[in-house]
C-alpha cells in the first residue's frame, strides 16, 4: 500500500509537469502570438501606419510614376468598360 | 527576585529588536501613502457590516453603515455587491472599530488600519520565531530568521497595506498550528488549526488546499504510526470545524452556503482581471505570463543574499528528500521521508511551497503587480535560507576562521536590509535590489499601489499656490484615491481630470498601464508638456511630473 501510494504521488507529479510543459506551454505560446498579432492594440498600429503612409503620400509632389499612373488608368478603364458591358 | 542577565539576554535582544522596529514604525507611519485599493476595502467592510446589521436587525448600525457606504462610493470603485467574494476577516472588524471609536477623518482611518495590519504581521513574526526555535533550538538562527522575516524590504513595506502580507501573517499562524496538530491532534490544536485555516481561506481562497495537505501528511505519518483510524477521526473533526468556522466568519456564505461556496471556484476564472502587464521590458497578457514571471520577480526584488541562501537551502533539501524518496522500503520502523520532529517540519514546509508553486504554475494563475499575490512564499524563502545557514554552521563548526568570516558576511548582509528599509522609506514595498541595471528595473511594474500619489500632491503644493490645480494621469492609476492621505484643505485644491490632458496643468506618470504602452498611445504625454520632476528611489522611477509649457 505504502509503495503504491508513493508511486502514485510520483506519477501524479510527473503528469502535472508533463501537462504543464506540453499543453500549458503551447496554449500560452499561442495566446501570446494571438495577442501580439491580432489584438486591438496591433490593429491600431496597422491603422496608424496606413494613416502615416497616406499623409506622406499627400505631401509628395509625385507619389506614382507617370508611366505607372498611365498603366493604372488604362487598367481601371478596362475594368470599367467590362463592367459596363456586362451590366 | 534577581534577574540573571545571561539567562534573559535572548529575551532582552528580542525585546530590543521589537522595540526598535515599533519605534521606527510609530515615528514614520504617517509617511506612507494610501494605496489604491484601500477605498474598496473600507467599502467592503461597511457593506458586510450593513449586511450583518440587517440580518440581526441592528437598526442604528444599518443607518450608520448606509451613510458610510454612500460617503465612500466613488465612480471608479468596483461594485461590492458584485465583487462580494473578498474576505472580511480584516475589513469588517476595522469598519466596526471605525464606527465604535467614531473615527471620522478618512486618513486617520487608513493609518489606524495600517498600524493594525503591521501589528498582526509583527505578531506572526513571533510565531515564525517559535517555528524556528522548535526546529533549530538555536537563538542565533531564529533571531536571524525573524530579522529577515520582518525586514525584507518589500514585505516590510507591504505589511501596512493589509492585503498580501496580511495573508502571509495568517498563513504563518496556520503553519504553526499545522505543525502542532500533526504532532498532537488534541482538540485545542485541531480547533486552532481550523480557525486559522478558515481565516486564511477567507483572505485567499486558494488556501483551501491546506486541508488536503494535512490529509496527505496524515497518510504518510500513518504508514509508520499505524493509527490511521484515530488520525482520520481527528481529521474529520478538523474538516467539519473548518467549514463551520468558515461559514460563521464569512457572511457571503450565509444566504446559500453550498451554491455560494462553489461559485467562488467559477469566479476565480471569471472575475479575475485580464490586463496587459509590463514584465521584463515587454507587455504580456496576465493570462499568458511566461513561466519565468515569478522567479524573475523574486530574484529582482528580494535582497540578493537572501535569494542565494534560499536557493542553496531549497536545493539541499530537495536533494535530501529525493534521496529519501528513492530509498523507500515497503517496511520500515521509521518514517521513510523524514526522521524526527525537526525533519518533519522541513518536510511540511517543503510540501507547502512545492504544492503552492505547482498550483500557480499548472493552473496558469493570472498574476499581476509583480509577485505580491505570492508574498506569502516569503515564509518558505526565509525558512529554507535558515536551513542553509544551519547547514553551513554545522559544516564550519571546526573551522573557526571561516566561521567568523561567514558570521561577518551574514551580519553585513542583514544590515543591508535595514539600510534599504531606511533608504527606501516610505517606498519599501517598491524595493528592487541593486544588481540589475536601471533600464531592467524600470522594465518591471513599479508603483502599482499608487502610494507615490501622496508624495506627488505634496510636491505640487510646494511649487504651485493656485486655488485649484488640475492634474491629469498618464497611467492606469486612480490618482484621486491618493488624495485621502492628505488634509481636507489640501485635498480640495486638486481636481484630477483623468486622461483629459488638455484640461491639466500637470501630468502624473508612472509605468503602470493596462494596455501595451509601446503601441497604444493612450498614456502618451502630449508634446506641449515638459518634465519638471522625477521621483526616483534607488534605480526605480516611482513617478514623473510634467507641466504644461
Amino acid at each position: 500500500m505504502k509503495i503504491f501510494f508513493y508511486k502514485a504521488i510520483f506519477i501524479f507529479f510527473l503528469f502535472l509537469l508533463g501537462f504543464h510543459f506540453s499543453f500549458n506551454y503551447t496554449s500560452k505560446k499561442l495566446s501570446n502570438f494571438v495577442n501580439e498579432k491580432i489584438s486591438k492594440d496591433s490593429i491600431e498600429v496597422i491603422k496608424e501606419s496606413i494613416r502615416a503612409e497616406i499623409k506622406s503620400a499627400i505631401q509628395k509632389d509625385e507619389y506614382i510614376k507617370p508611366e505607372d499612373a498611365k498603366l493604372i488608368n488604362q487598367f481601371l478603364n478596362k475594368i470599367r468598360s467590362d463592367l459596363e458591358k456586362n451590366k | 527576585m534577581k534577574l540573571n542577565f545571561n539567562k534573559q539576554k535572548n529575551t532582552y535582544l528580542l525585546l530590543l529588536f521589537y522595540g526598535v522596529v515599533l519605534s521606527f514604525v510609530y515615528l514614520n507611519i504617517r509617511d506612507f501613502g494610501i494605496h489604491i485599493e484601500e477605498k474598496f476595502h473600507r467599502l467592503n467592510g461597511h457593506y458586510w457590516l450593513n449586511y450583518i446589521a440587517t440580518v440581526f436587525h441592528f437598526e442604528n448600525l444599518i443607518e450608520i453603515t448606509k451613510i458610510k457606504i454612500n460617503e465612500i462610493s466613488d465612480y471608479s470603485l468596483s461594485n461590492v455587491s458584485y465583487y462580494n467574494k473578498y474576505g472580511i476577516i480584516f475589513d469588517l472588524p476595522m469598519s466596526f472599530f471605525e464606527i465604535l471609536f467614531k473615527i471620522d477623518d478618512v486618513n486617520k482611518i487608513y493609518y489606524f488600519k495600517h498600524l493594525f495590519s503591521f501589528l498582526i504581521f509583527l505578531l506572526s513574526s513571533l510565531v515564525f520565531y517559535r517555528i524556528l526555535q522548535d526546529r533549530y533550538e538555536n537563538f542565533f538562527l531564529s533571531f536571524i530568521g525573524i530579522s529577515l522575516y520582518v525586514c525584507s524590504p518589500r514585505i516590510f513595506g507591504d505589511s501596512f497595506f493589509y492585503k498580501d502580507v496580511l495573508f502571509l501573517s495568517f498563513l504563518t499562524f496556520t503553519i504553526y498550528f499545522f505543525l502542532k496538530c500533526i504532532r498532537n491532534m488534541s482538540f485545542n490544536n485541531v480547533f486552532l488549526l481550523s480557525l486559522f485555516t478558515a481565516f486564511s481561506v477567507n483572505l485567499r481562497f486558494f488556501s483551501i488546499i491546506i486541508p488536503f495537505i494535512l490529509f496527505f501528511v496524515i497518510i504518510i505519518k500513518s504508514f509508520y504510526l499505524k493509527n490511521f483510524k484515530y488520525m482520520l477521526k481527528r481529521f474529520s473533526s478538523y474538516f467539519l470545524l473548518f467549514f463551520i468556522i468558515l461559514f460563521i466568519t464569512w457572511p457571503y456564505l450565509w444566504s446559500n452556503p453550498i451554491i455560494n461556496f462553489f461559485e467562488i471556484f467559477s469566479s476565480l476564472n471569471k472575475d479575475l482581471i485580464d490586463v496587459k502587464i509590463l514584465f521584463n521590458e515587454n507587455y504580456f497578457s496576465n493570462r499568458a505570463l511566461p513561466d519565468t514571471y515569478l522567479v524573475s520577480w523574486i530574484i529582482i526584488s528580494s535582497p540578493i543574499f537572501q535569494n542565494f541562501l534560499f536557493f542553496f537551502g531549497f536545493i539541499l533539501y530537495s536533494l535530501r528528500i529525493c534521496n529519501r524518496f528513492f530509498k523507500i522500503q515497503s517496511y520500515s520502523v521509521y518514517n521513510d521521508l523524514w526522521r524526527g520532529k525537526r525533519e518533519e517540519t522541513d518536510f511540511v514546509l517543503f510540501i507547502f511551497i512545492t504544492i503552492f508553486y505547482l498550483l500557480f504554475l499548472v493552473f496558469n494563475a493570472p498574476l499581476y503587480n509583480g509577485w505580491r499575490l505570492v508574498y506569502f512564499l516569503n515564509i518558505f524563502f526565509i525558512y529554507f535560507a535558515i536551513y542553509f545557514l544551519n547547514y553551513l554552521k554545522i559544516k564550519l563548526r571546526k573551522k573557526k576562521t571561516y566561521e567568523n568570516l561567514f558570521f561577518i558576511i551574514l551580519i553585513f548582509s542583514i544590515s543591508l536590509n535595514y539600510y534599504s528599509i531606511v533608504k527606501y522609506h516610505p517606498f519599501q514595498s517598491l524595493y528592487f535590489n541593486n544588481f540589475f541595471s536601471e533600464r531592467k528595473i524600470n522594465g518591471f511594474e513599479g508603483d502599482y499601489h499608487g502610494i507615490g500619489a501622496k508624495d506627488f500632491f505634496e510636491r505640487i503644493i510646494e511649487i504651485d499656490d493656485d486655488k485649484i490645480i488640475n492634474v491629469a494621469v498618464a497611467s492606469h492609476t486612480p490618482l484621486h484615491r491618493g488624495l485621502e492621505a492628505l488634509d481636507v484643505k489640501i485635498r480640495d485644491k486638486f481636481n484630477v481630470v483623468g486622461q483629459e490632458y488638455h484640461l491639466a496643468k500637470y501630468i502624473y506618470k508612472n509605468n503602470i498601464s493596462e494596455v501595451n504602452s509601446y503601441i497604444n498611445k493612450k498614456y502618451e504625454v502630449p508634446a506641449n508638456f515638459s518634465k519638471i520632476y522625477e521621483k526616483k528611489i534607488g534605480k526605480l522611477i516611482i513617478y514623473e511630473v510634467f507641466q504644461k509649457d
